[in-house]
């Protein structure tokens, strides 16, 4: 009995197919880069869309935000993938489909980006109206106040949360094998297809997916201390 | 010699808070070079009025003029007044040098990167040349040996003078003094008021609003005392301070002089 689960549990299996499974891992790492990005650039946008004078702005830029944070990932994905493209389509009366990785990167950007414009919203307001002020009586503009005044301290603020955040969004990442993006996921039921030994492989592949995320948050984690300890906080 | 024009006029000025009226026609002119200051009890208006100069908050109505031009509107062809662009209101802002009462330096810039910050971007400068005014502007106010401090690493008299100094390096054409001493602690407001006092003797033009009546006393060419959003006193400071004809006046500084 022990020795049989001692036998499932081999990982020297996993180790056997390292090279065709890193080369799902990096599928993740590309599309979680890609993800990342998107989300913060349409994050910071829509954050600071949230605290526009005019309300129309705010109420269609929360809007955006409430939808996309409440719509589960795994459902975007799907409806990115197989909806979006029929909607296209009829719009531009001509055949339209996305690759499962431009698929992957937008819906989790999207989602993400929902997530992220709170945390963008939350830092700018943090930053005392008392220091735009200032810079407003020396002549600078509002553009230029907020790029050299509110973002670089807004952003430090926002650092542990956003953190938190791009975990999420890494572990996200493993629900695009269901749209047929290799990944890492994806190799390991192919395998195990092939192998039918489920235990070693995706045991393998959830301490990889673990190791990963727990190393880069403790980088980053790192990082951000010593960049947010320079000098001030 | 100072010069005797108007550098800074301000006609009938008012501003409201919604149902609040806090300025309620205020009228006055600042000589090129000279010192005024602005006195009251908290409330009368006195940091609306600065802050209504450089257009930190807009008036409800009446003008305000810097060197003849005015601020915030635009006389158009017709002669009806236009709001301003956003790029001219700035323009105008960086003529008119303001400290405020909480220093308001930014916290991830050290001290001479405060200083620079404005010339760079609003004026231009190389990076060399704004280093140079900056250094000469933070030997001023004494602080030249902290110019790679984070301001949390000063005190608020020094984060004051630092604040200065940055208004200074715009090299504006009027310094607005917003309670400049009210946040500090007694012993350090000294230091400030010297600052003080050193820009007023060299013919920097001034408007201080303050509580510091020996301070207001002895170097501004002139005083006003404000109630309720109007001038209820104006004339030079020994009469001001000595001998105000208005009863309120007489009242406030009773209050604040025992």
């Amino acid at each position: 009995m022990l020795g049989s689960l001692r036998e499932s549990l081999d990982l020297t299996l996993f180790w056997e197919y390292r090279a065709i499974l890193l080369r799902g891992l990096l599928e993740n790492v590309y599309i979680f880069l890609g993800g990342a990005m998107l989300a913060m650039i349409l994050a910071f946008a829509i954050g600071v869309a949230r605290l526009s004078r005019r309300w129309t702005v705010r109420v269609l830029s929360t809007g955006y935000a409430e939808l996309f944070r409440n719509t589960p990932e795994y459902v975007l994905l799907i409806w990115v993938y197989y909806v979006l493209p029929v909607i296209f389509s009829r719009l531009l009366a001509t055949r339209f489909n996305f690759s499962p990785y431009a698929a992957a990167i937008l819906a989790l950007g999207a989602s993400y980006s929902g997530f992220m414009s709170e945390t963008v919203r939350a830092g700018i307001l943090s930053v005392p109206r008392e220091h735009t002020e200032a810079a407003m009586s020396l002549g600078m503009s509002k553009w230029m106040i907020m790029r050299r005044i509110i973002a670089p301290q807004a952003i430090r603020r926002m650092l542990p949360e956003a953190l938190n955040q791009f975990v999420s969004l890494f572990k996200a990442t493993t629900f695009v094998s269901l749209i047929a993006v290799e990944d890492l996921m994806y190799k390991v039921s192919m395998i195990t297809v092939h192998e039918m030994r489920p235990l070693p492989l995706y045991t393998g592949a959830a301490l990889v997916y673990c190791a990963i995320i727990v190393a880069a948050a403790q980088l980053i984690q790192h990082l951000s201390d010593r960049w947010r300890r320079r000098g001030w906080a | 010699m100072k010069r005797m024009a108007a550098i800074v006029r301000v006609v009938e000025l008012r501003k409201s808070f919604g149902p609040l009226e806090v300025l309620r026609g205020i009228t006055f002119d600042v000589r090129e070079g000279s010192v005024l200051t602005i006195i009251g009890a908290s409330g009368s208006g006195k940091s609306t009025l600065l802050r209504c100069l450089n257009y930190l908050e807009q008036p409800t109505s009446g003008e305000v003029y810097l060197d003849g031009k005015p601020i915030g509107f635009r006389i158009e062809a017709d002669g009806r007044r236009a709001p301003d662009t956003a790029a001219n209101i700035s323009r105008m802002r960086a003529e008119l040098g303001m400290v405020f009462q909480q220093f308001n330096l930014w916290p991830h810039m050290t001290v001479l990167e405060n200083v620079i910050e404005a010339p760079i971007r609003v004026k231009r400068l190389a990076r060399k040349e704004a280093v140079d005014l900056g250094r000469r502007f933070l030997s001023k106010v004494n602080l030249l040996d902290k110019e790679n401090e984070y301001p949390a690493r000063l005190s608020g008299g020094q984060q004051q003078r630092v604040a200065i100094a940055r208004a200074l390096a715009m090299q504006p054409k009027v310094m607005l003094f917003d309670e400049a001493t009210s946040a500090l602690d007694p012993e350090l407001t000294g230091e400030v008021l010297e600052v003080m006092r050193a820009l007023a003797k060299e013919g920097t033009t001034m408007l201080v609003v303050t509580h510091e009546m020996g301070f207001a006393r002895e170097v501004s060419d002139r005083a006003i005392f404000l109630h309720n959003g109007q001038i209820e006193e104006d004339g030079p400071p020994a009469r001001v301070f000595s001998a105000p004809t208005s009863e309120r006046c007489r009242q406030f500084l009773s209050k604040v002089l025992h």
